[in-house]
């Protein structure tokens, strides 16, 4: 009840009064899908003569439609919800609207704001993030304990503990998500970042050459032989499994929304043991990877003022603590992640906001899927002893040059 | 004279054609235009690159792979599904107790959808956790790797699709079994040919059109093989499963890459047809009066 | 082989079957620590209907009802265009070869990989007000069907011995009386299999309909499918539930219309 009040407060005080008008939202499924009916209930409480429709699309069709959709210009859609990785590719191609200066707002977390301008850091604002997603790294402190070993810091710190614990009990040390394509990436990123290393430089041009990333990539090939047998085709069903059965100590890549079955015990056997931090590094500071989903307008949206005191909403911070409570979404906000009832429900909160800062996002290059599926092929053929680590990288860079001059 | 009739034949084509020719014609027309243009999806700007796709497809190792791979897999699960679907069909064409009940079961696996599918086999797979390695150990077998053995991954995606798919062509032959006119398999029985012997001599050649249907069907849905190798691989391990489909989905649909996604669907359309016209102009021809 | 054995030999081969299929029932039964626990074994020790909780809601029969509307129509459409299609390409002469030119065709069209097809068929379908439809969705699972129910319908029409419809004819049948009386029965078993791979075809169709349709209220089973199936992972109890409830109504269409499908035994046939 009080939470509602404070809502209704907030939106009377952010919102501009609209005319009537109609609103179609393209979201995602599952419990993004509840969040997002969530959010346009409380938005009809205030907005009753606004009919919004919220399309709920799978998570693997929503790029595809969006694609289609704004490609066409059918309008079909007024607010989408998009992956960070998606967004250079549709600003690249005009199709979403900038909006106004009264999105600015200090709370966001500067890193999940700026991720949706463009052309740069200095441009206007395309997007509001929603989501604020961010890849932890987990260890399960009471296997480390057995062995008598303390936090890793670095990604050396990671396979040492990895072996100690594969080589002294049946427990795999380490597990990530190996399966081709965009998973084996995510999974290295990093652990490449960790060396100091990118896939490509701010022109899209390969980096993968560099002695740094030759390090990094062999890192993650010597992790193989403590992980899992078969991690080679594990994705995020896998890695879950074996973390929650406790059979596997530590996990490079584990994304907040897997973070709350670690301690509920009916599906969870180490309930309070798993630790989560922003992902080790070993060479500099620790850059966590991130994985905003945003909210934009599309540029063919006839309601695009209703559009966006939409997005507004979305994104207050009344909302987001309501996410988090409710539907453990990931928030934007700073006040949101130090706020007392968000934190005591979530223990990892403070780590994840300090990882969320620190964090970066994946290229912002337009093509960033067609790189990322190289370096994904290629890695995978190393991962498989098919190729060794140097040809491997060699090769993907050759690739991925080649297209980014075509 | 009673099929001469062009004004009957035209009214009998017109529908088909109708509709083929409104749904299809500019999909065609599109793909065989587009798989010589390099096309920019956002500004949708295009240029003629001449045969330039198909040589960046073939000089792609891949490509080649993937070619190598879907063709391995068709022959492969579309011998698999026919030669099972035909052993069932003949089991059924007889019958015995509870035979209304064990129909339906048999044809349950293609009634669920391929995710469910697909979900199901890549559990029943894991190393550790699966059904099946937990019952190779039970027995006393060694556990299996399955999916991760970069030699047996296709194989195992194509247990998975015969036991989804067997039912279609166990379904086709059984149907060209009951269609056999009545007296044919009398005549058969009052001749005193009986058992395997009546099936090889009698029975298969009757329904030889239907097997063959069966194969064609069969083999240019397995040449489509996308969804399970989404769900169970995402193409490897290494490029071990990495399918021609896979290929145009990811210039299609995650690139939108439309030069490239035409070109190697057209590299796809004719290997797939060179394969099937054997069978396709034998189920064409014949018995034309 | 003896009655018996025969019986024995076909029950086994359908049990070997049915192992998935258990799997899925069992673990549809399990509860969320059973899945994480003893996710190898068949049956659940304790029944447990959490994860039916948590997949039944309102919209599921709104879904279904899409779904049966769309996949039946289609069907229908498919099997009576086809039908006319096959008739007419097995019995009548064509100058040129143009019989096997068209069936040439139709085969490349079921060859075409979906993705290709559905980029211009979206901008088709935008440009004829077809997008967000039942009616496009109906139009546009021919691509998929059509093909299909020709090439299946033609053996079987083929098989029907000219003979009969000589007759049929002499008695001063007319085209259409024809088909409707004596090649229609008579073809029965391949109408009923070719209409059962349509409807599956159209029933768990995912791509045209993710692409075409964005009306939640217009939405197909396969969409909602998809919903326990994210990057996050899979909900492997709530999945096996849709799988049983999404796959439930085909089995009953075909376990009522097998009948149709095995006319052969009703006639007697040892």
């Amino acid at each position: 009840m009080f939470r509602k009040a404070i809502i209704a407060s907030v939106i009377l005080a952010t919102t501009p009064m609209v005319n009537a008008s109609e609103l179609v939202i393209a979201g995602r499924d599952s419990s993004y899908g509840e969040a997002m009916e969530f959010i346009v209930s409380e938005y009809n409480k205030l907005q009753p003569e606004t009919k919004v429709t919220l399309v709920k699309r799978p998570s693997k069709g929503l790029y595809e439609s969006l694609v289609l959709s704004m490609r066409e210009q059918t309008g079909n859609y007024d607010v989408i919800l998009m992956d960070d990785t998606w967004s250079t590719e549709f600003l690249t191609n005009k199709w979403l609207a900038p909006l106004s200066k009264a999105v600015e707002d200090k709370d966001f977390v500067q890193a999940t704001f700026d991720i949706g301008r463009y052309p740069d850091v200095k441009g206007s604002a395309y997007a509001m993030p929603m989501v604020g997603n961010v890849a932890m790294f987990a260890w399960n402190r009471a296997e480390f304990a057995k062995y008598g070993l303390s936090q890793p810091t670095s990604w050396t710190d990671v396979l040492n503990s990895a072996k100690k614990i594969s080589e002294s009990s049946d427990t795999n040390g380490v597990v990530f998500r190996g399966v081709k394509g965009n998973p084996i990436v995510t999974g290295f990123l990093p652990i490449l970042w960790g060396y100091g290393a990118d896939v490509v430089d701010q022109d899209g041009h390969s980096t993968l050459n560099s002695p740094a990333a030759k390090k990094a990539l062999d890192t993650f090939l010597a992790m193989k032989q403590y992980a899992p047998k078969g991690v080679d085709v594990y994705n995020a069903d896998e890695v879950r499994e074996s973390l929650q059965k406790g059979t596997t100590a530590m996990a490079i890549e584990v994304w907040p929304a897997w973070v709350p079955n670690l301690d509920n015990a009916e599906v969870s056997n180490v309930v309070g043991d798993i630790e989560l931090m922003a992902p080790p590094a070993e060479v500099g500071a620790p850059a966590p990877m991130l994985g905003i989903w945003q909210l934009a307008v599309p540029a063919d949206s006839d309601n695009k003022q209703a559009a966006e005191s939409f997005i507004k909403f979305a994104t207050s911070s009344a909302i987001q603590k309501a996410l988090a409570l409710d539907y453990g979404m990931p928030p934007t906000r700073n006040s949101v992640y130090f706020d007392k009832d968000v934190v005591s429900k979530y223990r990892w909160y403070p780590q994840q906001a300090k990882a969320l800062a620190s964090g970066k996002a994946r290229p912002r290059i337009h093509n960033w899927a067609e790189v990322e599926s190289i370096l994904g092929d290629y890695l995978q053929l190393a991962m498989m002893g098919q190729m060794s680590a140097e040809q491997a990288l060699e090769q993907a860079h050759a690739r991925i040059d080649r297209i980014v001059k075509s | 004279m009673l099929f001469e009739n062009r004004k009957q034949l035209s009214t009998l084509l017109l529908p088909a054609i109708v509709v083929l020719g409104l749904l299809t014609a500019y999909p065609i027309i599109s793909v065989v235009y587009n798989a010589f243009l390099s096309v920019d999806i956002g500004s949708g700007q295009h240029h003629f690159v001449g045969m330039a796709n198909f040589a960046e497809l073939f000089d792609d190792f891949f490509f080649v792979t993937a070619i190598q791979n879907t063709l391995l897999f068709t022959v492969v699960a579309s011998t698999a599904q026919v030669l099972l679907g035909l052993v069932l069909a003949l089991l059924f064409h007889r019958n015995f107790p509870g035979r209304r009940f064990a129909l339906p079961v048999i044809i349950y696996p293609m009634m669920i959808s391929t995710l469910v599918c697909s979900s199901i086999w890549r559990s029943w797979y894991h190393y550790d956790f699966g059904f099946l390695n937990a019952a190779f150990v039970s027995v006393g077998l060694p556990p299996q790797e399955w999916l991760f053995n970069p030699d047996f991954a296709l194989y195992a995606i194509a247990i998975v699709d015969t036991w989804q798919w067997t039912p279609m062509a166990f379904l086709i032959i059984l149907a060209g079994l009951q269609s056999v006119p009545k007296d044919i398999s009398d005549a058969a029985m009052v001749d005193g040919a009986t058992g395997w012997k009546s099936t090889l001599y009698i029975t298969l050649p009757l329904i030889q059109k239907q097997i063959l249907l069966a194969f064609l069907l069969r083999s240019i849905d397995t040449f489509k093989l996308f969804d399970k190798v989404y769900v169970m691989t995402g193409g490897g391990p290494g490029n071990a499963t990495e399918t021609l489909s896979m290929f145009v989905y990811k210039y299609g649909f995650r690139f939108f890459d439309l030069g490239m996604a035409s070109a190697s669907s057209l590299v796809m359309l004719a290997i797939s047809l060179a394969m099937t016209l054997i069978y396709a102009k034998r189920v064409m021809k014949g018995g034309k009066q | 082989m003896n009655a018996r054995v025969h019986g024995i030999v076909v029950w086994c081969c359908t049990g070997l079957f049915l192992l998935p299929i258990v799997w899925m029932f069992g673990t549809a039964f399990k509860s969320p620590n059973e899945i994480l626990n003893a996710g190898a074994s068949l049956l659940p020790t304790t029944l447990s209907f959490d994860s039916w909780l948590a997949v039944w809601q309102g919209s599921l029969f709104t879904l279904i009802s899409n779904t049966v509307l769309v996949s039946l129509s289609a069907t229908v459409v498919s099997v009576v265009v086809a039908f006319f299609a096959a008739y007419g390409l097995v019995r009548y002469r064509f100058p040129a070869k143009l019989d096997y030119l068209f069936l040439l065709l139709v085969l490349i069209i079921k060859m075409m990989p979906p993705i290709v097809v559905a980029i211009p068929l979206y901008s088709l379908m935008n440009q004829l007000s077809l997008l967000n439809s039942k009616a496009g969705l109906i139009l546009a699972y021919q691509v998929y069907t059509l093909p299909f129910c020709i090439w299946m319908l033609l053996g079987f029409i083929r098989d029907i011995p000219l003979e009969i419809e000589e007759a049929g004819a002499m008695d001063g049948a007319h085209l259409f009386r024809r088909l409707l009386h004596i090649v229609f029965p008579l073809c029965a078993p391949g109408l009923v299999a070719t209409s059962i791979f349509a409807m599956i075809l159209g029933w768990n169709e995912f791509l045209f309909s993710l692409l075409f349709i964005h009306s939640p209220d217009k939405l197909t089973i396969p969409l909602f499918i998809s919903n326990f199936m994210t990057e996050d992972g899979t909900a492997w109890g709530e999945l096996m539930v849709i799988g049983i409830i999404s796959s439930i109504p085909m089995l009953v269409l075909a376990s009522y219309m097998q009948r149709y499908l095995l006319r052969g035994f009703s006639m007697g046939l040892k």
